[in-house]
């Protein structure tokens, strides 16, 4: 579970760290945007030089940025049958056998991938350049319009950012009652599905009782620490947009401006 | 036999930038049948340690010889399951291992496990609640309806039903009050002393540790730095005072005695042992 | 008028038996007070009572002459903090900064101000060097001082310690329990501990004894281990020294010091009389 690499935050000292994360969180958007509208080839060239500048720029190393997509292969290959066995327009590219290989399928395809691929990797420059109370922050910061219809963002950001706060001690906690009833002869990896379902069990259960333990204690120490929720509290973290900010998100209009007039054009 | 450890390593995370070493080119021998306390700070290794006794961790280098069984590090081994019935391992804060919905079930889960039919797991796990003083009018409540000792109890007679010949205990006291404590420790010589079972017990008790336990392995920064018996150990102040262990207070006693010219013999572990021999010295 | 009054307070869990049975006892300001009892003796309970955690079912608890109340409470949070007994599960913020400033967050202090206050307190605990730690790469004993920070950081005259100590090991608990035993000496502090530690029984100024949620002795901690018979008959630990005054008490030797030295300096004298 060490190895999840989509998501994680890569404590660096870089203009991209430094970026506002409401300015990241909105750039993420009108990237996604600027990646999903065009059907040319050579817009995502563009984005792709424009996500290597972000990545040199954000100090990562690129093989990291690429292991992100790897959860995604199996997804990219299924995509690739679908795609060959479902597809028969274009020219015959190759036969085999019973299977036709259309050129349409292949480029359909790649194209498709592409588009996943260049999202994964946006997601993951944003993910690892900002630390997760920072992206809850800016969330937060984000829905606050919503407000003004009774939406809880506030509460919404601390859940967030409580659930964010416990994930490594949930997963500690998870290997160590998979290691208590591996010592009763639970076994998690071999057996019949009965077998798994009742080892599946005997993790779950103790999980959900010791988290729900956690969290009345939890709920104690912050009422006694005097949280209110919907009451009125200052934060320490606060967010400021500088000059570089405005250039930041002024950069990625521009690049969904264009991306949608490839539309037209192109 | 003894239990083992040849050059054992082990490296959390191998091969991370983050790679940590938690045991250092470990010899050592546990005796069977006998108590065996490890001590040492927190983070010395201690459970790295012992979770190699049942396999759940495996050894990075080295290699472990236990009961019949030779764990070999880099090697597929087929035995770990019957290891883990001779090996019975019962964790810090057991209770939360709980998941059944009554407590003779709880207890029965693990004999199931290792493939023995419905009526031996009921008799095992009755013969496992008596040992730990749970009654049956308990038998058909749900686990969670007890109280934190009484769930500690349940999780430990859990591990008592499989009935294995070798019983580690990582901190087994911890969290429960003095006198809980105490007979959860009893209730382990007890299984000692009439059954005959090699108890291994992780504990940051070390008046616990003077009192029972016959023999005292020091860790510290995953390497071994004591290990004999009990009694050799802290009668002597100077390697004490070098592992900077905490000195059991009937020591601290003993020595007091000494220094003011009383003799105290270096076998003895009890305040009323000590007393008894005191009183015919100021008569 | 007591700086802390419990008056007749019962409370349960269930409909069948009381958790707290009509228990009443007063706290002086400034004192540092111990609650013992074995396990499910209420001690807990009582801590969250005062605390306003849980409200009682009969009986009134003041602070300061303040009642303990819903309507009450943002004036009893001012003058209370607790530290619990998991270091895990009272750890909110994502970094021991943010967890000491999750309380100022609360009291709605400036964000200016809050670097200067953690920075602070965070030096009162030794965390100084740690602000930017996140909880899963810190000792238990880092975390509760983390805990014990963010609520000196409210600058409350009460603090309860529920069982601070007993999921440390024994080095961390000796740091915490030093540190409590130097905020006693500040008078303006009030420090009630529930705890099984009879050590730090022994240094504090008073004892409650709490047994089946009933008042078992209110007293200073060197006359409650005057009765060890009593202590024993409500499961509770006996310090090692009382234990061997019984040991000696049994052989017809009357020792009578509070330690170990004392005692065999008494036992030399014993032996040159005879």
């Amino acid at each position: 579970m060490n190895n999840l690499v989509l998501g994680k935050y890569i404590p660096l000292d870089s203009i991209m760290h430094r970026l506002d994360p409401r300015a990241k969180l909105v750039a993420l958007i009108l990237m996604i945007v600027a990646i999903f509208v065009p059907k040319s080839w050579y817009v995502f060239l563009v984005i792709g030089i424009i996500l290597v500048v972000e990545i040199l720029l954000a100090k990562l190393n690129f093989k990291y940025v690429l292991s992100s997509v790897k959860p995604m292969m199996f997804m990219m290959v299924f995509l690739l049958i679908i795609n060959v066995l479902t597809l028969k327009t274009g020219d015959l590219l190759v036969k085999l056998g019973p299977v036709e290989i259309y050129a349409d399928a292949l480029f359909n395809t790649l194209f498709v991938v592409t588009r996943l691929l260049l999202m994964i990797m946006v997601t993951t420059t944003l993910t690892a350049t900002t630390k997760p109370l920072d992206l809850t922050l800016g969330i937060e910061h984000l829905l606050k319009p919503l407000q003004v219809i009774k939406f809880p963002t506030h509460e919404i950001a601390m859940m967030i950012s409580i659930a964010l706060r416990f994930i490594p001690t949930i997963i500690e906690e998870t290997m160590r009652i998979m290691d208590a009833q591996k010592s009763r002869g639970v076994d998690f990896e071999n057996g019949k599905l009965s077998e798994k379902i009742g080892a599946i069990l005997s993790l779950i259960i103790p999980l959900f009782s010791v988290a729900f333990e956690r969290a009345y204690e939890l709920a104690d120490a912050m009422e006694a620490r005097g949280y209110v929720p919907g009451a009125e509290r200052t934060r320490y973290h606060v967010l400021k947009f500088e000059v570089r900010d405005y250039i930041y998100l002024f950069l990625n209009i521009v690049v969904m401006g264009l991306s949608i007039a490839s539309r037209f054009v192109l | 036999m003894p239990i083992s450890f040849k050059e054992l390593s082990y490296v959390y995370d191998l091969g991370m930038p983050y790679a940590h070493k938690a045991l250092d080119d470990i010899n050592l021998d546990i005796q069977e049948g006998k108590i065996t306390a490890v001590i040492g700070e927190t983070g010395s290794g201690k459970s790295t340690l012992v979770e190699h006794l049942n396999a759940l961790l495996l050894p990075t280098s080295g290699r472990l010889e236990i009961l019949d069984h030779e764990i070999v590090a880099n090697q597929k081994h087929r035995f770990l399951k019957q290891l883990r019935k001779e090996v019975g391992l019962v964790f810090q804060f057991s209770e939360h291992q709980l998941f059944e919905e009554t407590i003779i079930k709880d207890v029965m889960f693990g004999p199931k496990n290792f493939g023995f039919t419905e009526e031996e797991c009921k008799k095992k796990a009755v013969e496992a609640l008596k040992l730990v003083g749970i009654g049956p009018e308990y038998y058909e409540i749900s686990p969670l309806e007890l109280s934190g000792g009484q769930k500690r109890r349940v999780a430990i007679a859990g591990i008592l039903a499989i009935n294995p010949q070798v019983i580690v205990l990582d901190e087994p006291t911890a969290g429960l009050d003095p006198v809980g404590g105490k007979e959860i420790i009893n209730l382990f010589i007890g299984l000692n002393k009439k059954l005959n079972k090699t108890i291994i017990i992780v504990t940051h008790d070390n008046e616990m540790v003077y009192n029972y336990c016959d023999n005292t392995i020091v860790l510290a920064k995953g390497k071994v730095e004591y290990s004999g018996l009990t009694l050799d150990l802290f009668n002597n102040k100077e390697l004490v005072d070098k592992l900077k262990l905490l000195e059991p207070q009937i020591v601290s006693l003993k020595n007091e005695l000494r220094e003011n010219g009383f003799k105290v013999s270096d076998n003895i572990r009890t305040i009323n042992e000590v007393v008894e021999e005191i009183s015919r010295q100021v008569r | 008028m007591s700086f802390i009054e419990v008056k007749n307070v019962s409370f349960s869990y269930s409909e069948t038996n009381n958790a707290i049975d009509d228990v009443s006892f007063n706290i002086e300001k400034g004192t540092y007070t111990t609650i013992i009892g074995h396990n499910g003796s209420g001690k807990s309970t009582i801590a969250k009572l005062i605390a306003g955690l849980l409200t009682p079912k009969a009986g009134e608890i003041f602070i300061e002459g303040v009642k303990v109340c819903e309507e009450n409470m943002p004036t009893i949070r001012k003058k209370l903090g607790i530290v619990f007994q998991n270091p895990d599960n009272q750890f909110i913020g994502s970094t021991v900064k943010d967890d000491i400033a999750f309380g100022l967050e609360n009291r709605r202090v400036e964000p200016s101000k809050m670097d200067d206050i953690i920075l602070e307190y965070a030096s009162k605990v030794g965390l100084t060097g740690l602000l930017d730690k996140e909880p899963q790469n810190m000792s238990g004993g880092q975390k509760q001082r983390v805990a014990i920070a963010g609520v000196l950081a409210m600058q409350p005259n009460v603090i309860i310690f529920d069982e601070a100590t007993s999921m440390l090991d024994p080095k961390a608990r000796k740091e915490i329990k030093t540190f409590m035993y130097d905020l006693s000496k500040n008078p303006d502090f009030t420090i009630v501990s529930i705890t099984h530690d009879i050590e730090e029984v022994l240094q504090s100024e008073e004892c409650i004894v709490l047994n089946n949620g009933k008042l078992f002795m209110q007293d200073k901690p060197e006359n409650v281990f005057k009765h060890p018979e009593e202590l024993r008959k409500i499961n509770l630990d006996i310090p090692f020294i009382e234990l061997v005054k019984e040991a000696f008490a049994k052989k017809k030797i009357k020792v009578n010091a509070d330690n170990i030295e004392g005692v065999v300096k008494q036992l030399c004298q014993y032996r040159s009389k005879n």
